[in-house]
């Protein structure tokens, strides 16, 4: 009879790390391990370098047969493009600050995804051909060079970095790792390696204006859908003004709020709110997607589709343009921006609140206004009526989303929001929230469903700190402003702390606000039950079954 | 010693002992960390491992624990390990490394006091604690099965919704 295995036979799992140095262990391209490979016909239409058809998981990626050379001048282009890139490379000490902050090393507990070890991968080629010990010594001096394996774990480990910045903020030099992995990851594209669930939404943007290819017309319908639901929630139909020239306000959100629930309530709460202002605004249909899957890929194509904003705004007409409720979003307006497509069109001026007379000076360049700094300036000036008990079913948390949070700063605005909309909030744990807080696991276009596995590994520090506060003040829910994490939260709240329900800012907005001439809230803005409505006239029919696909929450 | 104090005294070094075969299925580079850093949050999985180890060990001792309790203090840690990149037995084997410490410093005492019934108790405890665990395992990778359904349906919810109001033709319409 064969031997069975014994207990310790089957867990002694643990790579062979003494016998062999970190740059020989190699990944294993295990299914759930790594994205689907972007499709060939989608890379040929964006024109990107290289398309061809390849798979992670077989021998060979079929690569161009010069590569090596394409990706040799490729590095040294960026090195010699972006000074940040050299710095980068040449000025990390190994000081070690970095290694346990990243969200993916501490829940994959695999050395090199320790953020240092991360930008080693680079940084080991980088030494071979640009310093004088890493030419002479070569592996003693921790350099290497190009060759397929090291092509494959480049790729493995830029696809394992959500580019959410935790690192940096504990780098004493200020080593950016996220933006090591935008430069892998936009050096693997000119071989033609890139990710389906990034590419599609890219191609989707670049032709038709939304990630999922809608055509305007449809479009417009989805939203018109969406101002229906307010009407039966309110009473009220909200208008829903679309690409009509001469309005001050151009009013730009990531299109997934249009199509996924639970994004969907956040953008009735949109609708609603500037109902009720009055507000002077149209949306875009070319410039219907603020999520920018192109700063996933290089920095070409986040310019490619962020010069859409600016276009749009000049086309027109409008003064300035307020910006719903996203992550990367943001981080392309504040950091980039300007950059790839500034100076904004001469019809723009600095956005002021036409409600509250307030100059958002920090917009002056951009002239972009954040919709949470909008609705925090508004509720100071008093300009709402809020009803927040509306919202006592809940007793809620905030998920700081990584770029509004750090590469932003929007940190207190939301928060001054939710404290006047929900009666109820809960902070969780210091070292988790604000510029510390930890990704959702799923961020720069890692929110796909083949990977699910990796993504609860990779949130399960943000899943472990809702769960504490779950456990310890019944929190029942988790507020956020971003719309990738509306999509990647709820499916991490099942698993690592069942029963906590996810949505967006505005969405709660949307339930506390009191709206000029409305009838009767009964139900919330998912058109469920609002606990505690005294039942004062029975006259209403009961309203019909609400008729929301996918699941209540 | 009766046999209760007998199980406590050994509390600690056997609770030391599995926390760290633990982390040692776990990369070499990654233990160090494991072991020395103590925050909750800072560093998850070896708060997880230390809670599920306590409670591991007075639940096999016989100590009185309510099995809600038990069944919170593992549940974290095998949610973790299901997620991570064992193979099941990998994830779950770990609970059997207890068996060898329990043999080295438990066996021996209640052997000399004859009580190797009270031994044999133990042991089948923990294998209870393993198949209670293989419970949670199960249902936390049928929650990731779901998830991966409930995504793709969440992410078109609002389309699937206007299809079928066009399928529906004016009538569906507003
Ligand atoms: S940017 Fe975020 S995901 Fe990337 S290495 Fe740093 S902490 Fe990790
Ligand atoms: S904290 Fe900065 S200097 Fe220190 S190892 Fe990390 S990247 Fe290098």
């Amino acid at each position: 009879m064969a031997k069975l295995p014994t207990p310790q036979m089957l867990v002694a799992s643990r790579p062979a790390f003494p016998d062999k140095s970190w740059l020989d262990t190699k990944p294993e391209f295990t299914p759930g391990s790594f994205c689907y490979p972007a499709k060939k016909e989608t890379m040929e239409l964006l024109h990107m370098p290289n398309p061809h058809d390849w798979d992670p998981a077989a021998e060979d990626w079929n690569l161009p047969e010069n590569w090596e050379k394409i990706l040799c001048d490729a590095f040294a282009d960026r090195l010699e493009k972006h000074r940040s890139l050299k710095l980068f490379m040449d000025i990390c000490v190994r000081c070690g600050a970095c290694a346990d902050k990243c969200h993916f090393f501490l829940g994959t507990n695999d050395p090199k995804n320790m953020p240092v070890l991360r930008a080693e991968l680079l940084r080991s080629l980088y030494r071979r051909d640009y310093t004088m010990l890493g030419k002479i010594l070569g592996k003693k001096a921790g350099a290497r060079g190009w060759d397929m394996s090291v092509v494959k774990e480049l790729f493995y480990y830029a696809y394992q970095c959500t580019e959410c910045r935790r690192c940096s903020l504990f780098c004493p030099y200020g080593i950016d790792t996220a933006e090591i992995t935008a430069i892998v990851r936009e050096l693997l594209h000119e071989v033609g390696l890139g990710i389906h669930w990034i590419m599609d939404p890219v191609k989707n943007c670049s032709f038709t204006g939304n990630h999922l290819g809608i055509q305007p017309h449809s479009f417009v319908e989805i939203v018109e859908m969406l101002a229906d639901d307010c009407e039966t929630i309110t009473g009220i139909r909200p208008k829903t003004p679309f690409n009509e020239k001469g309005h001050e306000i151009l009013f730009i959100t990531p299109s997934g709020d249009v199509f996924a629930d639970p994004g969907i309530y956040t953008f009735m709460g949109y609708l609603m709110l500037f109902h009720e202002l009055d507000l002077d605004y149209t949306f875009s249909t070319y410039a219907s997607e603020g999520g920018n899957f192109g700063s996933f890929t290089s920095f070409n194509m986040a310019k490619k589709l962020n010069a859409k904003m600016y276009a749009e705004a000049e086309r027109l007409g409008v003064k300035w343009i307020l910006g719903g409720e996203c992550g990367h979003m943001w981080r392309v307006i504040n950091q980039y921006m300007d950059t790839y497509n500034g100076p904004s069109p001469a019809n723009m001026e600095v956005p002021v609140s036409p409600i509250t007379g307030t100059v958002f000076s920090n917009a002056a360049s951009t002239k972009m206004v954040h919709i949470a700094e909008f609705t925090a300036d508004l509720i100071r000036h008093n300009k709402l009526r809020l009803d927040p008990s509306r919202n006592d079913h809940i007793i809620t948390t905030f998920h700081d989303s990584c770029n509004p949070a750090r590469a932003m700063g929007l940190l207190d605005e939301p928060r001054y929001v939710l404290r006047h909309v929900c009666n109820n909030f809960v902070e969780m744990p210091e070292n988790t929230i604000r510029e510390q807080t930890f990704c959702c696991g799923a961020g720069s276009g890692l929110n796909t469903e083949e990977i699910m596995e990796l993504r609860m590994r990779s949130g399960m520090p943000r899943g472990n700190a809702l769960r504490y506060v779950q456990q310890k003040d019944g929190v029942n829910h988790m507020a956020c402003v971003c719309a990738i994490d509306r999509a990647t939260l709820p499916p991490l709240a099942d698993y690592w702390a069942p029963g906590v329900t996810v949505s967006g800012l505005h969405e709660l907005v949307g339930n506390a606000l009191i709206m000029k001439g409305e009838g009767k809230r009964t139900m919330d803005m998912r058109q469920e039950d609002l606990p505690n409505v005294a039942e004062d006239e029975p006259e209403e029919s009961p309203a019909d079954a609400p008729e929301a696909q996918g699941e209540g929450q | 010693m009766n046999i209760q104090e007998i199980f406590r005294s050994q509390k600690n070094d056997v609770v030391r002992l599995w926390t760290e075969a633990v982390y040692s299925t776990y990369p070499f580079e990654t233990t160090g960390f494991l072991r020395t850093k103590r925050d909750p949050f800072g560093n998850p999985v070896a708060h997880m491992t230390r809670e599920a180890a306590g409670t591991l060990y007075d639940a096999v001792a016989g100590e009185e624990v309510e099995i809600d309790t038990v069944k919170a203090a593992l549940e974290r840690f095998v949610k973790l390990r299901a997620v991570q990149t064992f193979t099941p037995s990998q994830g779950l084997g770990v609970f059997y490394l207890m068996k060898p410490l329990l043999r080295e410093r438990i066996l021996p005492a209640l052997a000399a006091q004859a009580e190797l019934d009270a031994y044999l108790t133990a042991e089948s405890r923990l294998d209870s604690l393993a198949l209670l665990a293989f419970d949670i395992y199960t249902a936390a990778r049928e929650t990731l099965a779901e998830s991966r359904i409930k995504e793709i349906r969440n992410q078109h919810a609002q389309l699937a919704r206007w299809a079928q109001r066009l399928e529906e033709g004016p009538s569906g319409a507003r």
